[in-house]
């Protein structure tokens, strides 16, 4: 039963995944689109899956939609608009280092989520990762701060609180 | 060191400006315009790869080039394939005696661990992706007879999630989880297998039912009223095309994930393997 949950998990991953890639609708595509998923579902299951039960929880899926247009629109957009001020400013006002910052959520793919939101936004990257601490050490072009709370308040808290009702 | 980055810009201006000069001038010879139109063999092509009024010409394929590289010209891609994988047979020849099960036994106690491999994001990034790459590669793979792709290509990028997965966490952690040489090599014989089976399932129609067919037959043609059918349920399959296609997908994904795997071995272990096996 719980294998069969997360195979339905991935098989709805790949099937979505393929058909968008193809980029068509026949039955053609829907055949071996079903096919393909499922071949790959029962391979990859156990590795992708651990939790199969969070599926059924829809509001995660809203808080991502929710997540995916905040990021890509505000938090991506106020990044991108910093770094280029400081690239443009005649005296390149940049104050680098890195700052360790915590972190509180659990599952993996969370604690994923929250580095990649970090590095993919100009301005910061996350360059380690201490699992056992729960720390994230980031490179951070204006670091105002070496304090680590005071830094994941600056950095990282809005990541987190959407991480963590997505995965946790 | 400024005078020295000054130069360098300096001269490569002079180059460019030089270069640009020699081709407007026509320094360097001139260059033929490409023609307008399309070409005979072009438009031959173009005309026969997806035309059911000419049953006897026509590829089924609205995708020339796979027509071309698996039905125009197949027996040459035949012979491209038996060449990469005998270079495959080379490589297992070479690592031979070399028990990848006993090594991942061997192991057991250091994989997996904090200590080994990438960081813990690009591991959940990588088992992630896993699925993903596979499906992306499953569809250039399957839809070769409609759009750009094909078999080869799909194969390659199948071996780019196992690859990552030995990159990213372990050699040990494919091979424990059963992505060993033994599945793989089934994975490519069954493959090949398909492409033969593919390249000979006219000439066997034709036999039994006594008619004239040919090696590498896709559509029926003047002299040899037998092929393999253009649709299936209603949907074009290409005949030939989809099965050489499907084959080679899985031929070239094993083919390539083995070759990963036999690379990824410790160098010392396999040179005492190795050099063991001829002094006894």
């Amino acid at each position: 039963m719980r294998f069969a949950g997360k195979v339905l998990g991935v098989f709805i991953l790949v099937f979505v995944t393929y058909v968008i890639y193809s980029g068509s609708t026949s039955l053609y595509d829907l055949t071996t689109g079903v096919a393909v998923a499922l071949a790959t579902a029962l391979i990859t299951a156990n590795l992708v899956v651990r939790e199969p039960h969070k599926l059924i929880q829809l509001q995660r899926l809203a808080w991502l939609t929710a997540y995916a247009v905040r990021y890509f629109f505000i938090d991506e957009v106020k990044a991108h608009v910093d770094v280029i001020k400081r690239i443009l400013h005649p005296k390149m006002p940049i104050n680098p280092g890195i700052v360790k910052i915590p972190y509180g959520v659990v599952s993996d793919y969370a604690m994923m989520t929250i580095a990649n939101s970090i590095t993919n936004t100009p301005g910061t990257v996350v360059v380690e990762v201490d699992p056992g601490e729960k720390a994230f050490y980031v490179h951070w072009i204006n670091a105002v701060t070496t304090e680590p709370s005071d830094a994941r308040s600056h950095v990282s808290e809005v990541f987190e609180r959407f991480a963590r009702r997505i995965f946790d | 060191m400024n005078v020295k980055k000054a130069l360098i810009l300096v001269s490569l201006i002079i180059l460019v400006l030089t270069l640009s000069a020699a081709f407007t001038s026509s320094a360097l010879g001139h260059y033929p315009l490409p023609l307008s139109g399309v070409r005979w063999l072009a438009s031959w092509y173009l005309y026969t790869t997806l035309n059911p009024q000419y049953p006897k010409f026509t590829a089924m394929s609205p995708e020339a080039v796979t027509a071309i590289v698996w039905d125009y010209r197949g027996l040459d891609t035949l012979f491209e394939t038996a060449v990469f994988f005998l270079a495959i047979v080379g490589a297992l020849a070479l690592m031979r005696g070399i028990s990848l099960k006993s090594l991942a036994e061997s192991n057991e106690t250091t994989t997996e661990g904090a200590g080994s491999g990438l960081s813990l994001i690009s591991k959940t990034a990588a088992k992630l992706l896993t699925p993903l790459i596979i499906a992306v590669s499953a569809s250039i793979a399957l839809h070769g007879h409609l759009t750009p792709g094909g078999g080869f290509q799909g194969g390659s990028a199948a071996a780019v999630a196992p690859l990552l997965l030995l990159v990213i966490f372990s050699v040990y952690f494919l091979l424990r989880r059963g992505i060993s040489e033994k599945p793989m090599l089934t994975l490519r014989t069954a493959g090949l297998l398909g492409i033969y089976l593919t390249a000979l399932a006219v000439v066997f129609t034709g036999l039994v039912t006594g008619v004239n067919a040919y090696v590498f037959q896709n559509q029926p043609k003047f002299d040899a009223p037998v092929g393999i059918p253009a649709y299936l349920f209603n949907t074009l399959v290409s005949g030939s095309l989809f099965l050489f296609n499907l084959s080679e997908y899985l031929a070239v994904a094993g083919g390539f994930t083995l070759v990963f795997i036999l690379l990824s071995i410790p160098e010392e272990l396999v040179m005492s393997l190795i050099r063991g096996e001829e002094h006894e």
